[in-house]
């Protein structure tokens, strides 16, 4: 109280001061709502409008009303592409996860010795530029001579065509997105479990629980917020796959698009072949899917609860 | 069996588990370095595990002096390092806005800010390069830096941070007549500096890797990025052969040095991920 009044005091002897306290919020925000309104905000509302045109970018656009997303939904590729990254989604949901959780219960385990080195090891792909890991990737799924179809080869079973198969090829994606976020996602799962109450064990413990008990009766319930935070993250980050699929197939989503992610679609149809009416109505969808999620995760957060 | 040589067995087979696991992750990584000391034909003969015939640097060798390697790192570095220092600033200077002023309009400021996350970038790719062709930043740093120099994620970040600095010390500041900037810069800077390791990391790690964007916008080796001129050494190889041993070895250049950083400053990085999962 008296301190603020003192604060009133000087602000008022200075002159201007209070002013300034006024305003100097407004000057501190103001470079990312420039940014945001020029950069994001323009392009996004541009990218809806020209969603109903048919423009190449060098010829006047032309005003197709909806036919961009007629034909968007009745093109086989994009409905291929969007199959493609659903499967990605759930595979990543339904594998990746669950390895990554049980990974985080294993590394949080009082008995596990050099916790911190092995916690390490399993973090290097989080921060391992994808291109460089998926240049390797492409080695060790060469037909011929790959590391994982070698030991295949000299038992003098049939190799597998990780590359060149329309089924392999996913699983060869799966492999790699497994490679690259499980450690991520066991590091959010890690910062959950150090929520839960030890004494939960405890007293479970005493009641003579075994593991399993203790991991579906306590750790699955006490993460149940974490595991729906780590879930829409998960789908999140599946809708926008790119880099693993343009650099293990050369950038074509081969072979004959089996493994072709949306955002590969959207790259293909709007960069490469200047369909820029046609791109901004893939991104529109793209948006609308993504908005859902995000309005998910946001009530998760719970960041409109205390904006203060 | 009785309960202790169950139990023992518990801890060996956990061991066991999770050491493997770490084997196999770090894997690719190890092979990569491994191949970057083979040659193109050697990376393609059985057994993929034979070591070279004769273990030499060559593959770097080449990569320094035929390719346009030197400038792609440079580049690299220059386009995350000046993006980082603004993004530093910008951030932290919201983030101070939003957790320490009460103004008109912070709430639904506030709510534009984290919606705004909600874009996903790939929304505005084909939109945000015209812009970029119109306003001939096409092939320009500019393309690489402005745009990005004030992301949300970031304002959020430090708002959490600076949440947590006492009230109070800003408040004796101004009694001494500071003005707003200097309590910025004076009291709160000094006091979140690991908020800002952590926020530093993270926009390095996330421009040094960054793919699509600088594959779009720039062209020609005296602009292009670490990662968009490996994937293009496929293309522009002038042999025959696509040099798989000199990729080896630049796929080690780019992420090695990223790797050891991580392994440094592993807790900022582990601790700015999971501000928001464990704050929610």
């Amino acid at each position: 109280m008296v301190q603020a009044a003192i604060t009133r005091g000087r602000e008022a002897r200075r002159g201007g001061g209070f002013q300034q306290h006024k305003l100097a919020p407004y000057a501190f925000i103001s470079p990312f709502y420039v940014l945001f309104a020029f950069f994001f905000l323009a392009p996004s509302l541009i990218a809806l409008v020209l969603s109903l045109f048919r423009w190449d970018g060098i010829n006047d656009p032309r005003f197709v009303l909806a036919r961009n997303y007629g034909r968007l939904l009745s093109d086989k590729v994009f409905a291929q592409a969007a199959t493609n990254t659903a499967i990605y989604a759930i595979a990543s949901l339904l594998i990746v996860l669950p390895l990554a959780l049980v990974l985080a219960v294993l590394l949080n385990a009082k008995s596990l010795r050099f916790s911190n080195v092995w916690r390490a090891m399993y973090f290097t792909p989080v921060v391992t530029s994808t291109v460089a890991v998926t240049l390797v990737f492409q080695i060790v799924y060469n037909r011929d001579t790959g590391l994982l179809n070698a030991p295949l080869i000299y038992l003098g079973m049939e190799p597998i065509y990780w590359l060149g198969d329309r089924s392999w090829i996913k699983v060869a994606i799966i492999i790699l997105i497994a490679w690259r976020s499980t450690g991520l996602l066991t590091i959010y799962f890690l910062a959950g479990l150090q929520s839960i109450p030890e004494e939960l064990y405890e007293a479970a413990s005493i009641d003579g629980a075994s593991m399993l008990q203790k991991f579906f009766r306590i750790t699955i319930p006490m993460l149940r917020p974490i595991i729906l935070f780590v879930s829409i993250i998960v789908l999140l980050g599946s809708i926008q796959i790119f880099d693993e699929i343009h650099i293990l197939t050369s950038g074509t989503g081969g072979p004959a698009n089996a493994s072709m992610s949306v955002v590969q679609y959207l790259y293909e149809r709007g960069y490469t072949r200047l369909r820029l009416g046609f791109a901004s109505a893939v991104g529109t969808v793209l948006f609308a899917t993504v908005f859902i999620l995000s309005l998910l995760q946001l009530q998760w957060y719970g960041v409109f609860r205390n904006a203060d | 069996m009785d309960e202790r040589t169950g139990r023992r067995l518990g801890v060996i087979a956990l061991h066991v588990v999770v050491i493997s696991g770490a084997l196999l992750t770090v894997a690719p990584i190890a092979f990569m370095i491994y191949s970057s000391f083979k040659t193109t034909t050697e990376i393609f003969t059985l057994p993929p595990w034979l070591p070279p015939a004769e273990w030499s640097f060559k593959n770097y060798e080449t990569l320094l002096t035929s390719w346009h390697f030197p400038y792609w790192y440079a580049n690299s570095i220059i386009y995350a390092a000046v993006v980082t220092i603004f993004v530093l600033f910008f951030c932290s200077l919201a983030g101070f806005a939003f957790a320490k002023y009460y103004f008109r309009g912070k709430n639904l400021l506030f709510i534009i800010l984290i919606g705004s996350t909600m874009i996903p970038f790939q929304l505005i790719l084909i939109p945000l390069f015209i812009l970029m062709s119109r306003i001939d930043w096409v092939n320009h740093p500019a393309s690489m830096i402005i745009p990005w120099m004030a992301p949300a994620f970031g304002i959020f970040l430090m708002r959490q941070y600076i949440q947590a600095v006492p009230s109070e010390l800003m408040e004796s500041a101004r009694i001494d007549g500071a003005s707003e900037f200097r309590i910025y810069a004076q009291v709160i800077v000094p006091l979140v500096r690991p908020g800002l390791t952590t926020l530093a990391i993270l926009t390095f790690l996330g421009s040094w890797n960054s793919f699509i964007w600088p594959l779009m916008v720039l062209r020609g080796n005296e602009v292009i990025t670490l990662p968009v001129g490996i994937a293009t050494m496929r293309s522009q190889a002038t042999a025959s052969q696509i040099p798989y041993g000199e990729m080896m070895a630049a796929a080690t250049l780019v992420s090695v040095p990223v790797i050891l950083l991580f392994l440094m400053l592993q807790r900022y990085f582990i601790s700015g991920l999971t501000i928001g999962a464990v704050k929610g």
